[in-house]
């Protein structure tokens, strides 16, 4: 009696035992890949969401034949609110959104030079996106970047996202993002995305058209203050930026040796750090910024010995002028055109002078704008690559 | 005598572990760093202290009283009707303490991972497995803890570890930045849940050395202390001060930050596992100290017929949590004042010092 019993309860339980509640089927839900964020002309939210075609990512690899199948769509909404415009969306997208794979929020230039701290709230609140992925600002419509093409990925949002992840410009997941929104002494900074026509497609592909291809791309880096768009940064300008930041590995860095027609060499960091040391004399602030970058050559334009020890010593001296100069510009260009501490030089005093900063936190920007900043750079050029001098050098 | 297992002290020590550590670990960095923001260690620092302390007044307690839990040396320090009242005051502090418990287990699920199943099921899901722990004594209890909390743990610090490269230690600075005012507030949360080392007044007579119980109290109270610390500290320098405070669950975030080299990441549900192991745990020794209470102060020799109707009370007071915000702000800022006043020093003390005056029990007991 006992064992039939048990045998029952059993049988009853396994029902239940099919995973059945809160279950998402993979033919069920709408993969969101990519949102973009854009102010509609009247003012309220408009939310694009790239949804991929779960179909087209199957076999990997190209969607070769040319079948021209496309591997994901987009589709607008509009409310007051983030919420009210993926709402609307439920009735426009057949299946329940899925937002835990989308990669990259895209803010269209508009909506970011509004602000954009009440709709980055959505995304840390809502339980699927990410605090990894990557934050960017499109230059022009956000919709665009995602409605645009890839030739190499599958969806123009991976694109972006890859971009991000390998490129060498300024990278910033979404928890960085809110956490120099919510920090007092930090302001934001994103990716920016521009449309253009990259490269060339020599025959009819999935975009269907012989010519030049329309695609994303990394372009600089998009300044904010508070929660506001201020400006661009270009890509040389990034770069500064990266200095200073403390986040340079990988750029390549030229310069040309004096003396020498066309004696120019690249090099390309290996190893970056970035110090900002705070000093508050008499009253008025000065920052000393010391940048320490470890180097490798790797090209060689002149014909000449560049690789003996003292020859190294001196693309050192360049290398660290080089940076200064590069880390000086951008830091005047943003305090003069934005007045934008991105750089955290206000975290950096706070960390050094708290009751200060409780004290100045309130006028940082006037402070901000009058300190001196004096940056110091240290280059060290590590290797050569696999040639010592340029092989023509013998003959001189 | 109710409970006839005999457990070790480390399985003893484990059990502490587990009493405190499962929602303390999500539940308490973030209103640490609300008030004392990047100087949350230091709170914690003084939490550990307070739960030193309480751990001192309990193992004076079980060494004064050998072989006798909190029920059974109640009585016989205040006499039959002091110690049936104060007795009936634990029952209702396990229950509603272990009710709290089950909310807090239920509540990543539904908030995280889970929205459409409503609260009930977890809250079922929880009671009957541990219910089922409970009913087959401490030792099965013990064991099953013995069993997961050293994986448990060390499968969140393997996903600490793999944080590291988002870690910026300037995000700790500056030292002192908040004050000593901010500090004290911010080490209650935490000294509340210390304190619930209590409950080893239910567990010391039943350890096969009981002259261990010292070591098993302290240790305990430090590597929860260790723990939650490492936890807050490790979120802090993921995050910073602003955001960690923001979070609901600020080391769930934490986890959920995990990137490494485009594939490694999604850890979540590892975390997710662990919730329920330890929070299993946890409900059980509650659930543990109820029953056994409840039998003790009725004088009933086995305490197995309690466990299903305490089962049944503890799903009751649970689904009495209204909303979540209810429940943040009563297990973030009330229950600390109230477990740690009455329940955790209070009481306590109270025995303590009435059995030093009234000569009861070993002298050996300090």
């Amino acid at each position: 009696m006992r064992g039939v019993a048990i045998i029952l309860i059993l049988a009853l339980l396994a029902a239940f035992c099919g995973g059945c509640w809160s279950r998402r089927e993979i033919t069920e839900i709408a993969i969101v890949l990519g949102m973009g964020l854009d102010l509609t002309p009247d003012g309220r939210v408009g939310l694009s969401l790239q949804i991929a075609r779960p179909g087209a990512f199957y076999g990997g690899g190209d969607t070769a034949g040319g079948e021209g199948r496309v591997a994901c769509w987009v589709v607008r909404g509009e409310g007051e609110t983030l919420e009210e415009a993926a709402a609307y969306l439920a009735g426009k997208v057949p299946r329940e959104l899925y937002w835990g794979h989308s990669v990259v929020l895209i803010f269209g230039e508009e909506m970011a030079r509004r602000g954009v701290g009440a709709v980055a709230d959505f995304f840390g609140r809502k339980r699927e996106p990410r605090e990894t992925m990557w934050v960017t600002v499109a230059e022009g419509r956000a919709s665009d970047v995602l409605e645009c093409h890839s030739v190499l990925e599958k969806t123009s949002a991976q694109a972006a996202a890859f971009l991000v992840t390998m490129g060498l410009g300024t990278a910033v997941r979404f928890r960085e993002f809110v956490e120099s929104l919510a920090d007092e002494g930090v302001e934001p900074i994103a990716t920016r995305v521009t449309v253009r026509e990259v490269g060339v497609t020599p025959c009819p592909g999935e975009a269907g058209a012989v010519g030049p291809h329309r695609q994303a791309e990394t372009s600089g880096t998009a300044v904010f203050r508070g929660d506001k768009l201020v400006g661009w940064l270009d890509q040389a300008e990034t770069r500064g930026l990266l200095w200073l930041k403390g986040r340079a590995v990988g750029q390549v860095l030229t310069v040309r040796v004096p003396g020498k027609p066309e004696g120019w060499l690249s090099f390309r960091a290996r190893r970056q750090r970035a110090e900002i040391v705070p000093r508050l004399e008499g009253g008025s602030v000065r920052f000393d910024v010391n940048l320490v970058a470890e180097f490798d050559m790797v090209e060689q334009g002149g014909i000449g010995d560049f690789a003996g020890p003292d020859q190294i010593r001196g693309s050192e001296r360049l290398l660290a002028g080089a940076m200064e100069a590069e880390a000086g510009a951008v830091v005047e260009r943003v305090r003069s055109a934005y007045g934008s501490d991105i750089f955290g030089f206000g975290d950096a005093f706070h960390r050094k002078y708290k009751r200060e900063w409780h004290e100045m936190k309130g006028r940082w920007d006037e402070e901000f704008a009058r300190a001196e900043v004096r940056i110091n750079a240290r280059a060290f050029v590590r290797e050569t690559g696999l040639l010592t001098i340029r092989a023509e050098t013998g003959r001189e | 005598m109710a409970e006839r297992g005999r457990i070790s002290p480390t399985q003893a020590t484990l059990l502490m572990v587990s009493t405190v550590l499962p929602t303390a670990i999500l539940f308490v960095p973030p209103v640490v760093v609300r008030r004392a923001r990047q100087d949350a260690w230091m709170s914690l620092a003084l939490a550990v202290i307070v739960g030193l302390l309480v751990a001192r007044l309990v193992i004076g307690l079980s060494l004064r009283f050998p072989r006798k839990t909190l029920f059974q040396y109640s009585e016989e320090i205040l006499g039959r009707a002091g110690g049936k009242a104060v007795g009936l005051l634990y029952i209702w502090w396990f229950l509603h303490t272990g009710a709290l418990v089950i909310t807090d287990f239920a509540a990543l699920p539904c908030i995280a991972l889970m929205p459409e199943t409503p609260f009930i099921v977890f809250f079922i899901l929880g009671i009957a497995v541990s219910g089922y722990a409970v009913r087959g004594g401490l030792e099965v209890l013990s064991r099953y803890n013995e069993l997961v909390t050293p994986v448990s743990l060390g499968s969140i610090a393997l996903i600490f570890a793999l944080l590291t490269k988002e870690m910026r230690i300037e995000r700790l600075l500056p030292v002192f930045d908040t004050g000593a005012i901010s500090i004290l507030k911010g080490s209650a949360t935490p000294a509340g849940w210390l304190g619930e080392i209590v409950l080893l007044s239910m567990v010391a007579p039943y350890l096969s050395n009981e002259a261990e119980v010292a070591r098993v109290a302290y240790v305990s109270v430090l590597a929860v202390g260790a723990c939650v610390t490492a936890a807050t500290v490790g979120t802090l320098l993921v995050f910073g001060p602003d955001l960690t405070g923001a979070w609901v669950f600020p080391v769930f975030s934490a986890v959920r930050s995990v990137v490494i080299a485009n594939f490694l990441e999604r850890l979540e549900s590892v975390a997710v596992s662990v919730w329920v192991f330890l929070g299993l745990a946890k409900i059980g020794v509650f659930y543990y100290a109820a029953v056994l209470g409840s039998a003790q102060w009725l004088g009933l020799k086995d305490y197995r017929c309690l466990v299903a109707p305490t089962g049944v009370i503890l799903l009751g007071m649970a689904l009495l949590c209204p909303s979540t915000a209810e429940l943040f702000e009563f297990a973030q800022g009330a229950f600390p004042v109230y477990a740690l006043t009455v329940f955790e020093v209070g009481i306590p003390l109270l025995l303590s010092c009435v059995a030093r005056i009234r000569g009861k029990g070993a002298t050996g007991g300090a």
